[in-house]
Order: structure tokens, then sequence, then C-alpha cells
């Protein structure tokens, strides 16, 4: 069929649509290269995650029932990995309430993958590997959370620190009421008005060595004196392509913060919710030790054909 | 007061923050990872017309600034100022000199203008994007060239001093673009 009589715009979009198909198949290949098996996990689960940062999406399952919209297939998939499963990918939609913008999307495409095979370090190049398959081959840079901080603002985030005033200083306006925002937040806000958008300039830049306040899933290790969390998120170009964990595999750690994660939602001032005991009891049967990530298809998609927002990279819009 | 979260901030929404009007310029979403999400706006003081940018936390709220807009026609000045009669109610209302501002050369009897109240006194007044003026002072037009690029000093009937092409002459009305004072074209 010609597709002369189509808008230019929609044939540059053909092209992207080919190119994301095209994308699928290498992304199987790169797993099945390794070994690593395909899971298709269910996009309605029962429970929400857990995260004070992250809104789920509920749907009615019957006149009783409320679902929600996987944000990640993690609880399924280290279900999965607790059964035996082994080295197990994911590669589908997942769904965020209320995240709208350039790099945001409420739908979205992830690739999610665990390790159980290989070391955290291997597995850190495998990610940035599977990302250059995408975006070309760049040089790799580990830099710690720590070093960030220190190198682009001259502080340490883990020594106790007047973290708004550095805000201030660098221009960063915020209202009165951050004067009750939390160290954490403070944080999130330095990293990322001013220190994520100089990360991955011409290298993929692997921040690691997270504060255990912002472990999520991950272990958290002693290194030299400090407790840091086995955490990691993958930059190129300032954007955040990745992120991945040593995970955590004790269930009574991993229901503590569970609570905690309740009560900051409670904090917040958004619903507590039902703790997922099948998860939890998947965890105490045994996680293998083993390594997850996740990484942001569309985003991929977005820099490879250097587009400036997400929708542009999806079928539609 | 009514209340809109940061979310569902538009570009073209009011707000009012620290109990100054602001127009919504950008609202930009910012999540870092598995992080607090984060608002980063752009907005313009509508008093002063600084522009700033502010970041809040995503899901808090802010006020929707209490503005009003009506369409009001020029009657004359007064010491004070200027004194329009709002389209509508048919309410007079005398506009400062100081608010007024550069505008007060785009005041013509019986033209109407926008004007914008907050809580309501009157905060801007925007004359027509383009206006039909008489030119009342301006050198003997000159024939030959009529490319438009050669231009001379004219005065508008309202006072307001533009540039125009050197072949129109005194006397002649022409068409001119409020926001950037130029000559636009004859009116035949």
């Amino acid at each position: 069929m010609s597709l002369e009589f189509l808008d230019a715009k929609f044939v540059s979009k053909a092209a992207i649509l080919r190119d994301r198909a095209n994308m699928f198949d290498e992304i199987r290949a790169f797993f099945k290269k390794r070994g690593v098996i395909e899971v298709d996990c269910c996009s309605l689960v029962q429970y929400p995650p857990l995260d004070a940062n992250i809104e789920v999406m509920s749907v009615s399952v019957s006149d009783q029932d409320i679902g929600y919209l996987h944000t990640s297939p993690e609880y399924a998939m280290k279900k999965l990995l607790a059964f035996g499963l082994g080295d197990i990918f994911y590669l589908g939609h997942v769904f965020r309430k209320g995240e709208i913008g350039k790099l945001h999307s409420p739908e979205f495409t992830m690739i999610e993958w665990y390790r159980i095979s290989i070391s955290y370090s291997d597995f850190i190049n495998e990610t940035c590997e599977l990302i250059m398959q995408f975006i070309g081959r760049f040089p790799i840079r580990i830099l710690s959370y720590r070093e960030a901080f220190q190198s682009f603002l001259g502080i340490d985030p883990f020594e106790e620190c007047n973290f708004s005033a550095v805000a201030h200083r660098l221009g960063i306006d915020t209202p009165k009421n951050s004067i009750h925002w939390d160290c954490d937040t403070w944080l999130q806000l330095l990293l990322s008005h001013a220190i994520e958008p100089n990360l991955g300039r011409d290298e993929l830049t692997v921040l690691c060595e997270y504060p255990p306040s912002q472990a999520a899933l991950a272990r958290v290790i002693e290194k030299e004196g400090i407790s840091i969390a086995e955490r990691f998120e993958i930059y190129f170009k300032g954007i955040e392509l990745s992120n991945g964990y040593h995970e955590l595999s004790d269930a009574k750690e991993q229901r503590r913060r569970f609570v905690e994660e309740n009560k900051n939602r409670q904090i917040l001032g958004k619903e507590a919710y039902k703790l997922d005991e099948s998860f939890l009891a998947a965890l105490e049967r045994g996680l293998p030790d083993c390594c997850g990530v996740s990484v942001g298809f569309d985003r991929l998609m977005l820099i490879r054909h250097k587009l400036n927002a997400l929708h542009e990279t999806s079928c539609f819009v | 007061m009514s209340q809109v979260t940061t979310n569902e901030l538009k570009v073209g929404m009011k707000v009012e923050v620290d109990k100054e009007p602001y127009l919504i310029i950008i609202n930009e979403f910012v999540k870092p990872g598995k992080g607090q999400a984060f608002n980063r706006i752009r907005m313009k003081n509508m008093v002063t017309g600084r522009v700033v940018e502010r970041t809040y936390k995503s899901g808090e709220k802010l006020d929707l600034a209490d503005i009003e807009e009506a369409e009001v026609r020029f009657l004359y000045k007064d010491a004070d100022g200027a004194v329009f009669m709002d389209e509508k109610t048919f309410d007079q209302i005398t506009i400062s000199k100081e608010l007024l501002g550069s505008n007060e050369q785009w005041l013509k009897e019986e033209i109407v203008y926008h004007v914008v109240f907050y809580k309501g006194s009157p905060i801007e007044v925007v004359p027509p994007t383009f206006m039909e003026l008489t030119i009342v002072d301006t050198a003997p037009g000159v024939r030959g060239d009529t490319s438009g690029r050669v231009m001379k000093n004219a005065v508008l009937e309202t006072g307001s001093k533009i540039q125009v092409p050197i072949f129109i002459e005194q006397g002649e009305k022409i068409k001119v673009d409020t926001r950037t004072g130029e000559y636009v074209s004859r009116v035949s």
C-alpha cells in the first residue's frame, strides 16, 4: 500500500511503531540468549503495591469486588521466583495514577527482570547492555548517591544538613509549608532539580548506594561505616531509565517496611492498604538471592528516536 | 475559597499565592524514580508581571484566585485617571493612570477595553489588539516608495507615537497593533 497520501507526521509515526515492534523482538532475543524466560503477569491484581509515592488505579472486578491495575509486576514475579522459576522477565504495560507529563504516562511499557544466577555488579552491567541496545554504546560511570551530592552540591546527604537552605541557595523556590517537608523530600527535590539534569551527559550514569530511607525493596548493607541500600538508577541525558535492586528477601524486614510505608501513606493523607500476605508468605518460603530491575521501554524509544514526549512513542495518544 | 490540586492545574488557570494572583504558564510533573512527585510550576504575577518558578509536592492544594473579567467602554479622562463603563452592568469605573501605564496611549472614546479584576479591584487593562486610528501629525507623504520599508514618525489621535511608511498622509486612518505599537496597514 502506498503511504504517499499520508501526512509526513503519520509516516514518521508508522516508522516509530515498526521500530517499536522491532525492539520488542530485540529484547526477547536479548533475554533468550541469556536463558531468561518471559512471564506474562496479570495486569489485574488483588493487592495494590505498598509505596507511599506510587498511586494505583482501582477497577471494579464484580459488583462486590475491587481490583487494581498493577503498577509493576514486582510482587507477582517475586512469587514466581519463590516457586523456583529461575531467571525471568516481563515485557508489558503497567499503570500509575496521576503520572502525567512529558516523561510520564499513566499507562506505559515496562521491561522488568530478575536474575538469580549473576552478581549485583554483573547485573548492573547487564542492565546497561540492554539500554545500549536502544541508544548505542556509551561509557558507563558508577556514581554513588553520596558522591553525586558531594560533587554537584558540595553537601553530604548522609549527614544532618539544612537541605532547605541548600535548595533556596540554588534558587529553587518552594511553598511556605515546605518547612514541614522531611529530609527525604528535600533530598529528592535536590536530586530531581539540581543533580539529575547533569547525569548521563555522554555516558550512562549508574547512581547507586542510596540512603536506607530510600531503599524501597533493596537490601541494606554496611559500607565504610554507613548503611546504604543496594539500589541503582541509570540515567542518560538527564532522563532516568531504570530502577534496580539487590532484592530484599527477609520477610520480617519486608513486613516492617510495608507497615512503615502504610504509615507514610497515612501521614500524606492517603489510604492505607492491606498487606499482600501471599507475597510475604512467598518471601518466608524463601526468595532466592536475586537482583531485579525495571526499565522504561517508552523512554528508551523516546531517546532512540529523539522525541520530546512519551506519547509520541506509543500506539495511541 | 475554591481550591485545586497541583495535578489539576492547567496552563491559563489563575491561583492565589502569598496573597497575590498568578497566571499558570507551565506546570511540569517531576518525579525522581520511586520518590516524591513534584510539580514545578512557572507562573506570572498578574499585578507585577514578574514570572516566578516554584516547586510543590504533587497533590498539594492551591487557592484559585478571585479573578473576574469585564468588557468596558472608555468614556473620558479625568484628574484621577480614565473613566470606563461596564458593558453589562453600565457601572462606571475609574482606572488610575498608574495602572493604565503605557496603555494610556491607546485610549479612544467609545472603544471597548478588556479589564481584569482581582478581588473586585482592577489590575489590568487590555486594549483591542488592533485599533484603527487617525494620524494627526506627520511629515507630508512622499510618493514613489510604496515598499513600506522606509518609515517616518507619526502621531495618532490617541497621542501614541509610531512609525509609518513615508507614503502615508496626515489625516489618514491606519490600523495599528497595540501590543507592539507597529503600523499594520492603511484603512480604506
